[in-house]
């Protein structure tokens, strides 16, 4: 007997026993579409979470540091640290305050304005931010038209701005703004450039900034003290370098007593990097969890196989003593069993894929209202391979035990 | 000699309590061409000849010359292929697989022959014109009586053109107006010169056959061949 005809031998048999083998494949088909939806969310999750940090750009380092009993702007931590930066120009791209004014402000253009208050369409709440010439390359925002804020900008402290692309389309739609003047709570304000939209769907305020120089610190922000700060690395090994430049620089700046405290301020350092591969971990965690509990119902749709299978294990095993009586050879058997766990495990798992690949749609659609959320082909691939196999030993069993019986006690079984 | 067999043994819990000697040192030669009926009580040990005879069963000791080979130390496969060309097998509950119609079940030997497709289906068919089942060639097992599956059967057992047809209890399951067509059947196939070996218990069916050899508790007790009118 031919493979071709243990091929057909085994869909005739599948064909004929329809429902034992839909609920053979039912198992599987629950196991591995479960399996896939179940990763496939929770990866499509961290893939969102993730995005921040890609359109943030990596190699970021957020720097604090303050002095205790400084309450105004009037410290020089960061034009201490812009000059510390410029001496380590090979690690580090560019550094700049990171201010936020949470007073009341309003920008005006002829008759469009955006405020900071604006509750209501919190996507286009108007977010101000205080920064210097690097203030754009610490965060990986690209210019549209126009310029950064210059050096001069900032030492003059010039009336000048530059716009988020969103804020940008509320105040001029789709004309170049630059060289046009805004103002800023009635102060005027000339728009010298502005940003590409980062688009990131859960910080739409990213794009809602007005940059101006941070030396309006003292007009606009109360003269608030600047103790937040961003330095942009070059790469991931130069932002350990730099993290370990940057801790010497400030540690010097607040000397420990012997305490190990310091008596005038202190400093924090941390990467992105690192909240990014803590984001990663955790993920990965949630990933292991449902990805477990996925496995435990592929566990459990393998004993239903299992069960099917030896459960058919007497019906077989007469079966396989009639055609071991007119003539059947041992290998012939089996390999029409094998042939057919495998092509109904197989037809399982193809179908559990799709209908894990529709679940997952389903559920970024519905309910993570992502529709860019894709399933996950290694795990879809894994879970199709693990019900394939236990599949097929089990199928198998009843037919390598059978077959090996005397013809006569294989008949003999009711 | 087509069938030679000598001093055979079939013991089942050999050296126990429960030891059952089912075939206790049976010698036996059938001829190419004889129409043999194998008589004895429930529990003599007839089925087990025909296994053994029929090769779905291996004696304990003796030896069984099947055709002039001996059958005992013949692989799985080679008794496979016996199996399959020189024996065809005609059981009491028919035996065939229900999830096949007709024709698939006469043409599965023939598969396992590795007779070519555009053959087999021809072979098939003959074989069921032979037992009146060519109508009933697409109906399966379940929806047909017990006749005419085991003329099915029959026909399963005769697709491959076997030299020895063995029936254990061809006619146990049927009334005695279909059990006489199917012993009819058998005679036919005797008139073509094919061998047959009877199995049964009942007196009256052996008296059909060419020869009669008795059983009794694994042994043959009588082996006389006696005249039959057929007609």
């Amino acid at each position: 007997m031919n493979l071709l005809q243990a091929f057909k031998m085994a869909f005739k048999s599948i064909a004929c026993k329809k429902t034992r083998s839909f609920l053979t494949m039912l198992g599987i088909i629950i196991g591995v579409a479960s399996v896939v939806i179940m990763v496939s969310v929770v990866q499509g999750q961290n893939k969102k979470s993730m995005e921040y940090f890609e359109k943030m750009g990596s190699n970021k380092i957020s720097v604090d540091a303050y002095y205790y009993y400084s309450s105004d702007g009037s410290n020089t931590i960061f034009e201490d640290l812009y000059d510390y930066c410029l001496g380590m120009q090979d690690l580090v791209v560019g550094v700049t305050p990171n201010i936020q004014v949470y007073n009341n402000m309003t920008v005006k253009y002829k008759t469009k304005t955006a405020s900071t208050q604006n509750w209501e369409n919190w996507e286009d709440m108007l977010q101000v931010v205080l920064g210097s010439d690097q203030y754009g390359a610490c965060n990986n925002y690209t210019l549209a038209s126009g310029r950064e804020l210059a050096y001069l900008d900032i030492q003059n402290a010039n009336n000048v701005c530059v716009l988020g692309g969103r804020l940008k389309e509320t105040l001029f739609d789709f004309v170049d703004p630059v060289g046009e003047t805004i103002t800023i709570n009635g102060q005027p304000f000339l728009v010298v450039g502005w940003y590409e939209r980062k688009d990131l769907e859960n910080w739409p305020e990213l794009d809602n900034i007005v940059l101006l120089p941070y030396t309006f610190n003292r007009s606009l922000n109360q003269n608030s003290p600047i103790n937040s700060f961003v330095v942009k690395a070059r790469s991931a090994s130069a932002t350990v370098k730099a993290m370990t430049k940057l801790d010497a620089f400030l540690g010097s700046m607040f000397p420990k007593n012997a305490d190990g405290y310091s008596n005038v301020g202190d400093y924090y350092i941390r990467s992105d990097n690192s909240s990014a591969a803590s984001i990663q971990e955790q993920s990965n965690m949630q990933a292991m969890v449902l990805g477990g509990i996925a496995g435990i119902s592929l566990l459990v749709g393998g004993i239903g196989i299992m069960n099917i299978m030896l459960v058919t294990v007497t019906e077989r095993t007469r079966e396989i003593g009639i055609r071991k009586a007119i003539g059947a050879e041992r290998r012939s058997i089996i390999a029409q069993f094998l042939i057919e766990a495998a092509v109904i495990c197989g037809i399982g798992g193809l179908l559990g894929i799709g209908i894990g690949y529709v679940g997952t749609m389903v559920a970024g659609k519905f309910i993570l209202q992502d529709s860019s959320l894709t399933p996950s082909i290694p795990m879809a691939l894994l879970a199709f391979g693990f019900s394939v196999v236990l599949g097929v030993i089990f199928g198998l069993y009843p037919a390598v035990k059978a077959s090996g019986l005397q013809p006569v006690e294989a008949l003999r079984a009711e | 000699m087509l069938i030679d067999i000598k001093d055979l043994y079939k013991i089942y819990n050999e050296g126990r309590e429960s030891e059952v000697r089912a075939l206790d040192g049976v010698t036996l030669q059938i001829d190419r061409g004889e129409f043999v009926a194998i008589v004895g009580q429930s529990g003599s040990g007839k089925s087990t000849l025909m296994n053994v005879l029929g090769c779905l069963d291996i004696p304990t000791y003796g030896d069984y010359f099947l055709d002039g080979t001996d059958v005992t130390g013949l692989s799985d496969r080679q008794l496979a292929r016996i199996r399959n060309r020189e024996i065809g097998f005609i059981f009491q509950g028919y035996n065939l697989i229900q999830e096949l119609d007709a024709l698939e079940n006469v043409i599965l030997p023939l598969i396992y022959r590795g007779i070519p497709v555009w053959d087999r289906e021809d072979m098939a068919m003959e074989a069921l014109e032979k037992v009146g089942m060519a109508d009933r060639a697409h109906h399966r097992p379940s929806e047909m009586s017990g006749g005419q599956q085991q003329r099915v059967a029959i026909a399963r057992a005769i697709a491959a053109h076997p030299p020895i047809i063995m029936a254990d209890e061809p006619t146990g399951a049927l009334d005695s107006k279909t059990g006489k067509h199917v012993l009819e059947i058998l005679r036919d196939l005797y008139r073509e010169g094919n061998t047959i070996l009877l199995i049964t218990h009942d007196e009256g069916i052996a008296a059909t056959a060419k020869r009669v050899v008795r059983l009794s508790d694994g042994k043959i007790i009588s082996d006389a061949p006696q005249e039959v009118d057929w007609t």
